[in-house]
């Protein structure tokens, strides 16, 4: 055993060393891969890979960014900071792309990302608490906060003419994040929170939640959780119970596997989902199905590309790998003045960079950021119909 | 081969492993490795209490570890006093009223005549108060919950130095045992594995839903530290000078520039490295202590005794030895001790977030730490607490490497190969329950075992 | 008397048949542990785990039969599978016991070693279940999953309230009743489960008598074994298949095996149920029951929950503290298999 160890501790220590080659630039993917959303993120983690093939041999002349994975596992801050750590001193990556779940997202930030002066881009970790952190301006994010999610479903509900909802959360800070920010906005056009109660995770049984959901007197009920994890169990058993027909999900619900797995009770369902009917959005598709993508259009796949996109960007207007030196140039990139940039594009960025120009990039998610470094973002509020999720219009 | 000789192979084996990691990978990675190692250790002194002294089997260390990262946000986070206006009076009020209820139940309960009367008034007082208490409670706990839930919604802590919630996490975590104790000690022995099983749970799933007192799943980060900020010592000029001469003859070499921004880099490492150093102190300072007192007590009288009762309950019960209290005493100073530690992880992670708690990492893993470093043994369990917590970190990458060395032969893009890789992380379930089985069955004492100073006559 | 019907449809619906079906999941789990318990002397930690791997080879049997076209009717594949997931988990445990327990047993060790060891078990079992299956949700239930909807209650009572019974709720009752009877008839009745009574009361006796432990210890196994994989197969059918989920069910079975009196099967049902009505009963918001009850004046404004949802598997802990400091010996006394 300890033999093992020994050898598996020195291969690990030459790869990391690999590094010195001049022509890779590392840039960590920090994302769940084991855990609550490990359905989402190799697909995540494909699109962000994507951004670097496309620029492979072209960026700071003739260099590559490859990509250096790590499990974040969602949950677990301790292990997601080991992991970060492992990336910035041993692997000495420039950038990283990640983490996905506010939580540890937020831990990696104050405990190594920002000590180290490592530029962070967050394509999903959407917790309103973010904003706030003492980041010294090195953490980004190309997923708008929840704050935004909640007001826009609470719009999309007063436009229907709900006034009254019931609310069942993932319990975690994402859930109940999202579920107080959609009261406080819910409340303010007028509407009323029937009941607002959690709901675990990983659970194989939910009827005593519906039960108390349903017994609150609402028509309507609103699940913030994850599709492949509570969020399905609570409306299979709200239909199978008769307790609700009518529901209204956020992003983590929205998928085409939950269709599938409800079938036909689920038409009418209505939805909202970071990202926008640009023609950004419809490019990434483009370039997602030509670079051999399993999907085109999972969520936060846009917003994954463009983290790394950004980061790419970012060092070649500072035309150099400094970790200071690129997080000084993201803001510059990302917003006006300069060329609009869309998927697909950033070899034409790269050139425009090198000249000395400038460009806006827009990429897959229409990315603006404010001031804080967190992305404005538009969402899209969609309807089941027919068996699929179709967008209605983008807010 | 003696114990003493084991343990300096043992400990020394560790050092060679950590030194490797560090030369290979990086110092960072390496202490940051160590600094958990020094906390399990902490946390494995704890069990080795109440098994190695008593036979206590507690499958509960994982709430008592929370207990401890309560402690930290409570002791150092800094009060908010708007929050205490909305629902302050609302929540002690509701406290006072839980004290009065439990003083009159017990009351009810010691002065009244068994019979069903004395059923009834007891649920009556149960469910009185209960009802009472929620109305008061309810409205108390909305109010705070609701001020500012973006960023606050929590009564905050006291905003006293961080190191005393160290000493605050211990108290939490021995004033649960008690109750634990009171409760399942004195019955049947498996009892308190059934009990500390389910209070772990339950205090994790109060301190994720209990908004008021820390913040629940939308966690508390940001907490105090008791060492500088990496961002601070990259701005003081003395740490820079300070790195400039301790790297002088890498930076003789540059000049201008270069030397400029290799110094820089060399800066953000070295304040790094210097704050988990800093950490490292500390903890091993504590674990020193800990360590200390561990084995004086062992050693002693009281040592002996506690010995004497584990290895026989009914002859020390004859010689006059009251087993329970004993028995209490035990469990309540080993959840401290686990206390401790887990008031020291959360300062170490900045963070308190209740849904990292789970019972593999902070119960199982805890538990092979001390039958694989020998139960009963002080030494032991800190030794067993550095080496698995190393390869349970390294286990990753390992398992991963043997995986894919293992599947080689088989096709790309095969149904089972993709299978066996994705399944790799959970063969370390397995093999850490096969380790902790194994040596239980072989080397019940552990690599090293405890030491007796009877010579022992195998039956 | 509409309303009256309505709060009564309500309840029927929200806490009585889920609490049913629960109930009896639970006992046939509690069945297993008090048995367990009886004979080899020891609280297996391993056992929600040894339901999560029995539930795994019916899983994975059930998916064969589907895809070689054979299929069970309205009734769903699980149940044809289940012979063959029994007999595979019995061998599973028996070389457990050959390889761990068995060792602790000629030594005999205290009992808390074999808890310790069971809990070496539990984890490792953890691992392989997830190692072959996967950590996710499986599904696996087929056939016909209704027997009453919700929608056509309303429609053919013109009640409010809709009553729904799933196929799997009555199927796990049904089957819980053929279990438990034919347990009782083994232990009653059979010499085999005599010996087992007997060597359950006074080991040493029963070694007297000429009973063979081997052969105790063996037929134990495969009873807790069936039981497991039986109480497993029926929780999956009617929630899901999830092992983490199985893991988190040793405590409420746990609970219902010490309220019912340990070692004693009748008890162990009996706690089953308790603690399976308590966890819905308290967790239940009764506001829409009472509105239909009370006059209008006086419905009431909140929930009426006694307890939160989020706690509801603290209730099991609650009743076994309770239990614990009342009436240490469970509600039915003694330890009689």
């Amino acid at each position: 055993m300890k033999k093992l160890l020994l050898a598996s501790t020195i291969l690990a220590g030459l790869t990391g060393a690999a590094f010195a080659d001049g022509h890779e630039v590392k840039m960590g993917v920090i994302l769940g891969f084991t855990g609550p959303i490990e359905s989402l993120t190799p697909d995540m983690a494909a699109a962000a890979e994507l951004a670097m093939k496309e620029t492979a041999g072209k960026v700071l002349d003739g260099k590559t960014v490859v990509a250096v994975r790590a499990d974040s596992t969602c949950t677990d801050a301790a292990a997601a900071t080991a992991a970060a750590e492992r990336l910035i001193t041993a692997e000495g990556v420039v950038g990283i792309m990640g983490a996905d779940c506010s939580g540890v997202t937020t831990a990696i930030a104050n405990n190594v990302g920002v000590p180290n002066g490592v530029t962070m881009v967050s394509p999903s970790a959407t917790s309103p608490a973010l904003t706030t952190i003492e980041d010294k301006g090195f953490f980004f994010r190309t997923a708008p906060s929840d704050a935004r999610q909640g007001q826009v479903l609470a719009d999309v509900l007063k436009d229907k003419g709900i006034t009254k909802v019931a609310v069942t959360y993932t319990n975690n800070d994402y859930g109940k994040g999202l579920a107080e920010a959609f009261g406080a906005a819910f409340k303010a056009n007028g509407g009323e929170i029937a009941i607002s109660a959690a709901h675990e995770d990983g659970k194989a049984d939910y009827s005593a939640e519906v039960g108390a959901l349903s017994a609150a007197g609402a028509e309507h009920l609103a699940v913030f959780g994850y599709v492949d994890q509570g969020g399905k169990g609570i409306i299979q058993t709200s239909l199978d119970t008769g307790a609700f027909d009518k529901f209204i999900l956020a992003d983590g619900m929205i998928g085409e596997s939950l269709i599938k797995a409800i079938g036909k009770d689920l038409e009418g369902t209505i939805g909202t989902l970071p990202g926008s009917e640009s023609a950004g959005a419809a490019k990434f598709k483009e370039v997602a199905t030509a670079g051999g993508l399993a999907k085109n259009d999972g969520p936060f796949m846009p917003e994954s590309y463009d983290a790394a996109a950004l980061m790419i960007l970012a060092m070649q207007a500072a035309k150099s790998t400094d970790r200071a030196a690129i997080q000084s140039k993201m803001m510059d990139v990302a917003n006006a003045p300069g060329e609009k940039i869309l998927p697909g594009e950033l070899a034409k960025a790269l050139e425009i960079l090198k000249s000395g120009g400038q460009v806006d990039y827009e990429g897959a998610s229409n990315v603006t950021m404010t001031e804080v470094g967190e992305a404005a973002g538009s969402y899209k509020e969609l309807v089941v119909k027919d068996g699929k999720f179709a967008t209605v219009k983008v807010r | 081969m003696s114990n003493s000789l084991r343990a300096l192979l043992g400990f020394g084996t560790f050092a060679v492993l950590l030194f490797l990691v560090g030369h290979y990978q990086s110092w960072n990675v390496a202490l940051a490795i160590l600094n958990l190692c020094i906390i399990s250790g902490v946390m494995a002194l704890g069990v080795n209490i109440q098994w190695g002294y008593a036979g206590l089997f507690n499958v509960g260390i994982m709430g008592f570890a929370a207990l401890g990262g309560v402690a930290a946000v409570l002791v150092s986070q800094p009060i908010i006093t708007s929050a205490w206006q909305a629902g302050g009076s609302g929540v002690l009020i509701s406290g006072i009223m839980l004290l009065a209820v439990i003083l009159l139940g017990l009351l009810a309960a010691k002065r009244m005549k068994s019979g069903w009367f004395k059923m009834l008034t007891l649920i009556i007082i149960i469910l009185g108060g209960y009802f009472a208490i929620r109305q008061v409670y309810d409205p108390a706990v909305n109010a705070i919950e609701a001020d500012n839930p973006a960023k606050s919604g929590y009564l905050g802590g006291l905003g006293l130095p961080i190191l005393l919630s160290w000493i605050v996490g211990g108290l939490f975590a021995a004033g649960v045992a008690w109750i634990i104790g009171k409760i399942s000690l004195g019955l049947r022995s498996d009892y308190l594995a059934i009990a500390t099983l389910g209070i772990s749970e339950i205090i994790i799933a109060m301190m994720k839903n209990e908004d008021w007192l820390t913040r629940g799943v939308k966690n508390v980060t940001g907490l105090q530290r008791p060492v500088p900020y990496e961002l601070a010592l990259q701005e003081n000029p003395r740490f820079i000078e300070w790195v400039e001469w301790f790297n002088a003859s890498n930076l003789a070499g540059l000049s201008g520039e270069a030397k400029a921004t290799a110094l820089r880099n060399l800066v953000v490492e070295g304040s790094s490295v210097f704050v988990k150093l800093c950490y490292a102190g500390l903890f091993s300072a504590v674990l020193l202590i800990v360590l200390t007192l561990c084995v004086l007590a062992l050693a002693s009288p009281w040592g002996r005794m506690v010995r004497a009762i584990r290895d026989n309950e009914i002859s020390a019960a004859a010689m006059g030895k009251n087993i329970t209290r004993r028995h209490l005493q035990i469990f309540v100073l080993g959840s401290a001790v686990v206390g401790i530690a887990g008031a020291m992880l959360t300062t170490l992670d900045g963070q308190f977030t209740p849904s990292t708690y789970q019972p593999l990492r902070y119960t199982f893993l805890i538990w092979v730490m001390v039958i694989v470093g020998g139960s009963g043994n002080n030494l032991g369990a800190v030794l067993g607490a550095f080496l698995i917590w190393f390869i349970w970190i390294e286990a990753e990458p390992a398992g991963n490497w043997l995986m894919q060395y293992a599947t080689q032969w088989m096709e790309d893009g095969s149904e089972l190969k993709r299978h066996l890789l994705d399944s790799a992380q959970h063969m370390r379930l397995f093999i850490m329950g096969v380790v902790m089985l194994t040596v239980m069955r072989f080397s019940p004492g552990g690599i090293l075992p405890e030491r007796t100073n009877t010579t022992t006559i195998k039956a | 008397m509409i309303d009256f019907l309505n709060a009564l449809v309500l309840f029927a619906n929200f806490v009585l048949i889920p609490g049913l079906a629960y109930g009896s999941q639970l006992a046939l789990g509690a069945l297993g542990i008090t048995l367990l318990y009886g004979i080899l002397r020891f609280g297996n930690f391993a056992h929600g785990d040894t339901m999560a791997f029995g539930t795994m080879t019916v899983v994975l049997i059930t998916w064969y039969f589907q895809s070689i076209g054979i299929s069970f009717g309205p009734l769903p594949t699980a149940l044809l599978a289940l012979p063959f997931g029994i007999a595979i988990t019995a061998v599973f445990l028996v070389v457990w016991d050959k390889l761990v327990y068995k060792h602790y047993r000629e030594v005999k060790a205290p009992p808390i070693r074999m808890v310790m060891a069971s809990v070496g078990v539990m984890f490792a079992m953890n691992g392989i279940v997830r190692f072959i299956i996967g950590p996710n949700d499986q599904n696996f239930m087929d056939g016909e999953r209704f027997i009453l909807k919700a929608r056509a209650f309303k429609n053919a009572t013109g009640l409010n309230e809709g009553l729904a019974i799933k196929s799997s709720q009555l199927l796990t009752v049904v089957i819980a009743i053929v279990l438990v009877s034919a347990l009782f008839w083994f232990l009653n009745k059979t010499r085999t489960g005599k010996s087992m009574r007997a060597f359950s009361d006074n080991e040493d006796l029963a070694l007297l008598s000429g009973i063979s432990p081997q052969r105790v210890v063996l037929v134990t196994w495969i009873l807790v074994g069936a039981l497991a994989t039986v109480a497993g197969v029926l929780y999956g059918l009617d929630k899901s298949f999830k092992p983490f989920t199985y893991f988190q069910l040793l405590l409420p079975m746990f609970a219902a095996a010490i309220v019912g009196g340990v070692g004693h099967p009748v008890g162990a049902i009996l706690g089953g149920f308790v603690v399976a009505f308590s966890e819905v009963m308290v967790t239940y918001a009764y506001k829409k029951f009472l509105t239909y009850l009370v006059p209008a004046d006086y419905a009431p404004d909140g929930l009426m929950q006694l307890l939160s949802t989020d706690y509801k598997f603290a209730v099991s802990f609650i009743i076994l503290v309770v239990v614990l400091l009342v009436r240490p010996t469970g509600l039915l006394r003694g330890k009689v298999i």
